[in-house]
């Protein structure tokens, strides 16, 4: 049972089971999720082109780049955020609560099943975009896959940080639609020109990823400093964010308000 | 009628110290649950009865750790639940009052498979378990059907038994029957006391429903305004009660006079029928013979004396009003 490897193997097949089967179940939406975010890119490319035309084409690896990154982070953060709000509407996030693991670890197998559904669904979407576009990428996975998963540690942060105050002051989830465009203000700022810019979130993954895909630089490539900046920006934003989340829960079993919705 | 604690016994299932929790602040504060203690044995069921407001969502939130008390201690299975909730959770799990509790858009199968499994069980395992808490409760059938193709009985059959669903020794079902037909609930009430007497589960269960309680329950507890007012067995609680009513009719007696002059101890109504009257008194055994005393003297002719029978829904009209 619980402490043992099976008992977190369980848990682990359950969650990614259950986050699967509701893709399944909810078939329209699922596809629905496909369709708009292809269909926005049809929608920016398509204008793009036609308002800039050569310039365009010249940083069309850069827009396919921080696109697939953009909706990897949208996904992620909405992945955390709606899941905790849902689970609270639903009743069952008490029963999550309540199991031996602890729910940090709990919530770090939902983030991994959000995670594995997420690429999934990013990687429709970047095939889509590379057909769309003609331009075909650097997918050295060795490279991108780490470079991705510190990137969006820093959204899963920002998505525990919202999920803990949705918990605390209920839906809020008007808030979540103006992190969006926040996060994409992010992930298209230069690292180089503004000190320190570099330790908000997704910024220094963007830079690093948009090299690797675009120019084809392999992770070991990488200034160690680099690296070690994107580690620190994910680890301690992902920190950070559940920090708020344990607090606004802890406030929550004090005012009695846990699971209320 | 509330129970001594006795701390000697170590089979206590749930134990409960000073129990207390406010909300708000000031002139809002609300006292939810003042300074309350009980014990379970291993193996009890224990209905927690009150008005509403009266603490009992309150404090069963406070004993699963989710609303955090201003002052007192909870145990389950002799673990703290407040400073190791990770081990009370081995041997726990809860069903709350008004919520789902699982998801609609799972089988019923998935739903027992994956609640027994966020606990760390392994599903095939535990399949056999499954399988009779399915047919426990009449779900065999509908096993790969979608929860939210169920009825609102089903659905509620759905939740216990995912709350089942796995092998704790302590459940809290908090309102198990809301909104089910009586049928339902009947059979629901059945399959909950067979599975507790099988599995030697401690059950705590709070219901507005007091045959409910009176069905399933070994023991009452009763609360008011975040008080303990009455923790007994079930019987003893009726037996306590039993007889306490007593409806006397008599010949020969003016009714008039046994209004006015204040003799009769207990005289709650007089009531004339044709050329009796009726007595209805409230009082002890020794009350009773007082007032048949009282009467004899008076001359008045005996026709009938009924006493009557309560259940819990009197003994906790009784029991809730006698402070007010």
């Amino acid at each position: 049972m619980v402490g043992n490897t099976g008992g977190y193997r369980h848990l682990l097949t359950a969650v990614v089971k259950r986050n699967l089967l509701m893709y399944i179940r909810y078939p329209i939406n699922s596809l629905g999720r496909v369709v708009m975010d292809i269909g926005l890119f049809v929608v920016l490319f398509g204008g793009g082109t036609l308002l800039a035309g050569q310039a365009m084409d010249d940083s069309i690896e850069g827009i396919v780049v921080g696109y697939f990154l953009w909706m990897l982070t949208i996904q992620s953060f909405q992945g955390i955020a709606e899941e905790i709000q849902q689970e609270a509407n639903w009743g069952t996030l008490e029963r999550h609560f309540m199991t031996p693991f602890g729910f940090p670890i709990v919530m770090a197998a939902k983030s991994i099943a959000i995670l594995i559904t997420t690429f999934v669904f990013a990687s429709i979407l970047l095939l889509a975009m590379m057909i769309i576009t003609g331009t075909w990428l650097h997918l050295d996975i060795i490279t991108i896959l780490p470079i991705v998963l510190l990137t969006l540690s820093s959204a899963f942060g920002v998505g525990f940080a919202a999920s803990g105050l949705t918990v605390l002051y209920k839906n809020i989830g008007s808030w979540f639609g103006l992190l969006n465009f926040v996060f994409l203000g992010l992930i298209a700022a230069p690292t180089l020109n503004v000190p320190g810019i570099a330790f908000l979130p997704l910024v220094q993954g963007s830079e690093l990823l948009q090299r690797a895909m675009s120019n084809g630089v392999r992770l070991w490539e990488f200034q160690l400093s680099s690296l070690l900046t994107l580690a620190s920006v994910g680890v301690g934003y992902l920190l950070i964010g559940y920090l708020i989340f344990h607090m606004c829960q802890k406030r929550a079993r004090k005012l009695g308000t846990l699971g209320d919705y | 009628m509330v129970n001594e604690l006795d701390d000697s016994d170590p089979t206590h299932a749930i134990c409960v110290d000073s129990l207390s929790k406010s909300f708000g602040s000031g002139e809002d504060r609300v006292i939810a649950v003042n300074d309350i203690s009980f014990r379970v044995d291993s193996g009890d069921i224990v209905g927690l009865l009150g008005p509403n407001g009266a603490g009992k969502t309150t404090t069963i939130k406070s004993m699963l750790g989710i609303v955090t008390p201003d002052a007192g201690a909870v145990e389950i299975d002799g673990v703290d639940v407040y400073s190791n909730p990770k081990a009370a959770y081995k041997n726990m799990e809860a069903m709350m009052e008004g919520a789902r509790n699982h998801y609609w858009r799972l089988t019923v199968r998935e739903n027992l498979e994956y609640f027994a499994s966020i606990a760390g069980e392994n599903p095939a395992a535990i399949r056999d378990q499954h399988d009779d808490l399915l047919e426990i409760f009449d779900l065999r059938e509908f096993e790969n059907e979608q929860v939210r193709n169920l009825s609102r009985g089903m659905k509620q059959k759905v939740a216990i038994a995912s709350t089942l669903g796995r092998n704790v020794n302590v459940v809290f079902l908090d309102e198990p029957t809301l909104g089910l037909d009586i049928e339902s609930s009947l059979k629901l009430r059945q399959s909950l006391r067979d599975l507790a007497t099988e599995r030697e589960l401690t059950v705590v269960l709070s219901s507005h429903d007091m045959d409910v309680i009176a069905d399933i329950c070994d023991r009452v507890i009763i609360m008011k305004d975040g008080g303990i007012i009455a923790d007994d067995r079930v019987e003893a609680l009726l037996n306590t009660f039993e007889s306490s009513e007593y409806r006397i009719t008599v010949q020969d007696i003016n009714a008039s006079s046994i209004k006015s002059d204040g003799l009769i101890n207990g005289l709650n109504d007089v009531t004339e029928i044709e050329d009796c009257i009726q007595l209805e008194i409230t009082g002890d055994i020794k009350t009773f013979y007082q007032v048949i005393e009282e009467l004899e003297a008076r001359d008045a002719k005996l026709i009938d004396i009924e006493s009557k029978s309560v259940d819990l829904e009197d003994v906790f009209m009784k029991i809730t009003k006698g402070g007010d």
